[in-house]
């Protein structure tokens, strides 16, 4: 048990973990994380077992990091702990330094002689600290006076409300590890969606991207009405950057599609030999559709949003973004088909029909609405409040151990001849040389005292 | 006057420092480093306009791509070594820090790095940008003095090792301290700006304050190697070469951080 706590206690095993977290780290980095093992077998070939085995590819989630983890935070915890009495009882119950050769062996020290009685010098010597904003203890014995001053001894503690705020940002790791809750959901507009473990559910009543003139997205808006027991509560937009907050979960703008499984295509029916004639059709894949005045029927066998050849000389689509919208077209006069073949809406002169019929149509493609589909990642994290209540000490701690560094004095009077001999020293450990000038300071003033 | 002349003239002011630091390194003669100082706040003066301009033009912070971001990295540089030398009075890392910020500017003006400001993509459009961005990079710009005043470590001491005494009277000893001050001001910064706002911001815009995203863990990774300096420096009372080499070690992973994970790594971090 003993050399258990000495092992936690050990600053070097400390070190050790930091070297191992840090080495971890970089792997992760290296290694893809959390794709398919396909990928993997491409990556690595014979060694992606070995990877996988070791968790290598899932490294931050897995069994040995998080021991690591929890090793490491055991190790501040006792580390922490075991240096804070000792320090607490430096902070607060001061022993008095009574040997003037205890002080001279000091890096920051000063001794000279005043010209003013002990008692006098006490009192001046007190009142000139004090105005520096030195805590004083004092302690007397024959012919001697001791003084132990202090400053900003809460930033001893620094350290320690860093390793605090550290371990309640584990902690927070850890409950939004095991009780979170992430989930995308996929609305259409006027849809209302149930929220998984909670009593409300979210309907999307509007949805629209705004765009930079120079046709960059601009923004992402969802106007969100939560519903509880059946009545509307409140209506809010949500956009990246501004989640809607409702009972512990929290809505944020996380991704948008379009459903090219139903659009609609505005087809344009011109005639080679007839400038004048103009047909405007919306059609809908799949459905045969007459075209008014004409023995034809118009229908769309296949739509790509981002067209493009595939490998095999196969339409495919390269994005779902309607960058190069593309319809199979037909044209059927009763069971007999004319023409077929594709036509771009970005390059109507691209089109190239196969005609099995002698025929004077000339099919565009105009324009392609789907219905749009906002994607609002819910999220319920209980672990948030723990990260920021240990940020906040982080921060607080870090402040405190490097902005508000603790000084001492130790100061010993000692009366000579009706006068008094000082030996002065000063420990500041977190900022010597800035406090060698304060100290050179206090010194040049007490010098002056009469 | 342009956005560009502002930078040019900073930058243009910036070299003339260094060419008066450098005379001052050679010549130990103070006054030249005191006239090389005034040269680079008035390049700063110019240098701080251009950013201004730039944020008034694009109507975002200056930091969102490579050439804004390398620009801004090198006006914090700028700041940090004010107040390092006004603050321990030390003229001699200054020479070189003025090296690398040139170095940033004209990496930053090369063709290489996009240079036109284009709109904030949604993700962007936040004053959490300001606030990340900056007090991250002027943590770093700290590291990166502590990098240098590191490397003046190591060669002072190699120097005193063959019984030669500095005549500038900055000794591997003061080096040594300086460089252990800066990381003790850079690093709060650094962590309040890139992780502790990072995580506010992550949170707010992606939903979750950690997604262990190849830039959050090699800031992470960064955090680590400076508060490995700290404790074997605090608690186990390491001084000078392992320190310097720790510190040396600390800005490589911040500008791997910065720089190489953009290039090497695909994350979320796609923006700059």
């Amino acid at each position: 048990m003993k050399a258990l706590l000495d092992f936690f206690t050990s600053v070097r095993v400390a070190i050790t973990l930091l070297i191992i977290l840090i080495c971890a780290s970089i792997i992760g980095t290296l290694i893809p994380q959390g794709r398919s093992a396909q990928e993997y077998l491409v990556r690595y070939g014979q060694f992606s077992a070995l990877l996988q085995r070791l968790q290598f590819t899932q490294l931050y989630h897995s069994f040995w990091f998080i021991a690591l983890l929890a090793l490491f935070a055991l190790n501040i915890v006792i580390c922490t702990l075991v240096r804070l009495s000792p320090k607490s009882r430096r902070a607060f119950k001061p022993k008095i330094e009574t040997e003037p050769k205890n002080i001279l062996s000091l890096k920051i020290k000063d001794k000279f002689r005043l010209g003013l009685t002990p008692a006098e010098a006490r009192e001046k010597i007190k009142k000139e600290l004090s105005r520096r904003h030195y805590r004083l203890k004092e302690a007397a014995a024959e012919r001697r006076h001791f003084f132990a001053g202090r400053k900003r001894v809460l930033g001893w503690f620094g350290s320690d409300v860093v390793h605090l705020g550290l371990l309640v940002i584990l902690a927070g790791g850890i409950v939004s590890g095991l009780a979170g809750l992430r989930k995308d959901l996929t609305f259409v507009e006027n849809q209302t969606l149930p929220i998984p473990g909670a009593n409300f559910s979210a309907r999307l009543d509007k949805f629209i991207t705004e765009y930079y003139p120079d046709g960059s997205v601009k923004d992402w808006k969802s106007l969100l009405t939560i519903i509880e027991a059946d009545k509307p509560l409140f209506q809010k937009t949500i956009e990246v950057n501004h989640p809607l907050n409702h009972r512990g979960y929290v809505f944020y703008q996380s991704g948008y599609g379009w459903d090219w499984e139903h659009p609609s295509l505005e087809i344009w029916v011109k005639k080679k030999d007839d400038p004048g004639y103009l047909k405007k059709v919306w059609l809908k894949v799949g459905e045969k559709t007459a075209l008014e005045g004409e023995d034809l029927e118009l229908k769309v066998l296949q739509f790509i949003p981002d067209f493009v050849l595939d490998e095999k000389n196969q339409p495919a689509t390269r994005s779902l973004e309607p960058k190069n919208p593309a319809a199979f077209v037909e044209g059927w006069q009763g069971e007999e088909e004319i023409f077929s073949g594709w036509v771009f809406a970005k390059f109507p002169d691209f089109s190239r029909l196969h005609a099995a019929k002698e025929t004077n149509i000339s099919p565009e493609l105009k324009d392609v609405q789907a219905p749009n589909y906002s994607v609002i990642q819910m999220a319920r994290d209980p672990g948030v409040p723990l990260i920021w209540i240990g940020s906040a000490l982080l921060m607080a701690g870090l402040f405190l151990a490097f902005y508000w560094p603790t000084r001492e004095l130790r100061i010993v009077l000692e009366e000579a001849r009706g006068k008094t001999e000082i030996v002065a020293g000063g420990i500041g450990a977190k900022d010597r040389e800035a406090f060698q000038i304060e100290f050179e300071n206090i010194m040049n003033s007490l010098r002056k005292l009469k | 006057m342009s956005e560009s002349t502002f930078f040019l003239l900073a930058l243009i002011f910036y070299a003339l420092a260094a060419a008066f630091y450098f005379a001052y390194l050679y010549s130990k003669k103070e006054s030249r480093a005191g006239t090389g100082f005034v040269i680079a706040l008035i390049g700063l003066f110019f240098h701080t306009l251009a950013l201004v301009l730039r944020t008034v033009e694009s109507g975002h912070a200056p930091f969102t791509n490579m050439y804004e971001s390398l620009s801004f990295l090198a006006w914090a540089s700028i700041l940090a070594f004010i107040i390092i030398e006004a603050k321990f009075k030390v003229r001699r890392p200054g020479a070189y820090l003025l090296l690398i910020v040139i170095a940033l500017m004209a990496l930053a003006s090369s063709p290489f790095m996009p240079r036109e400001a284009t709109p904030l993509v949604p993700a962007l459009q936040s004053y959490w940008l300001w606030l990340h961005v900056s007090v991250t990079l002027l943590g770093e710009a700290f590291f990166a003095i502590a990098f240098i005043t590191s490397i003046m470590y190591l060669a002072a001491d190699a120097k005193e090792k063959k019984g030669k005494v500095p005549r500038s009277g900055l000794t591997a000893e003061k080096l040594d301290s300086i460089s252990y001050r800066t990381i003790a001001i850079g690093f709060p910064l650094f962590t309040l700006g890139g992780l502790v706002f990072g995580m506010v911001w992550a949170y707010k815009a992606w939903g979750t304050y950690w997604s262990w995203d190849p830039k959050e863990v090699w800031s992470l990774i960064t955090w680590f190697v400076f508060a490995l300096y700290l404790h074997t420096r605090i608690v186990m009372g390491w001084k000078g070469r392992r320190s310097a080499a720790i510190a040396v070690i600390g800005f490589l992973a911040a500008l791997f951080t910065y720089f190489g994970v953009n290039y090497l790594l695909a994350g979320l971090h796609s923006y700059a």
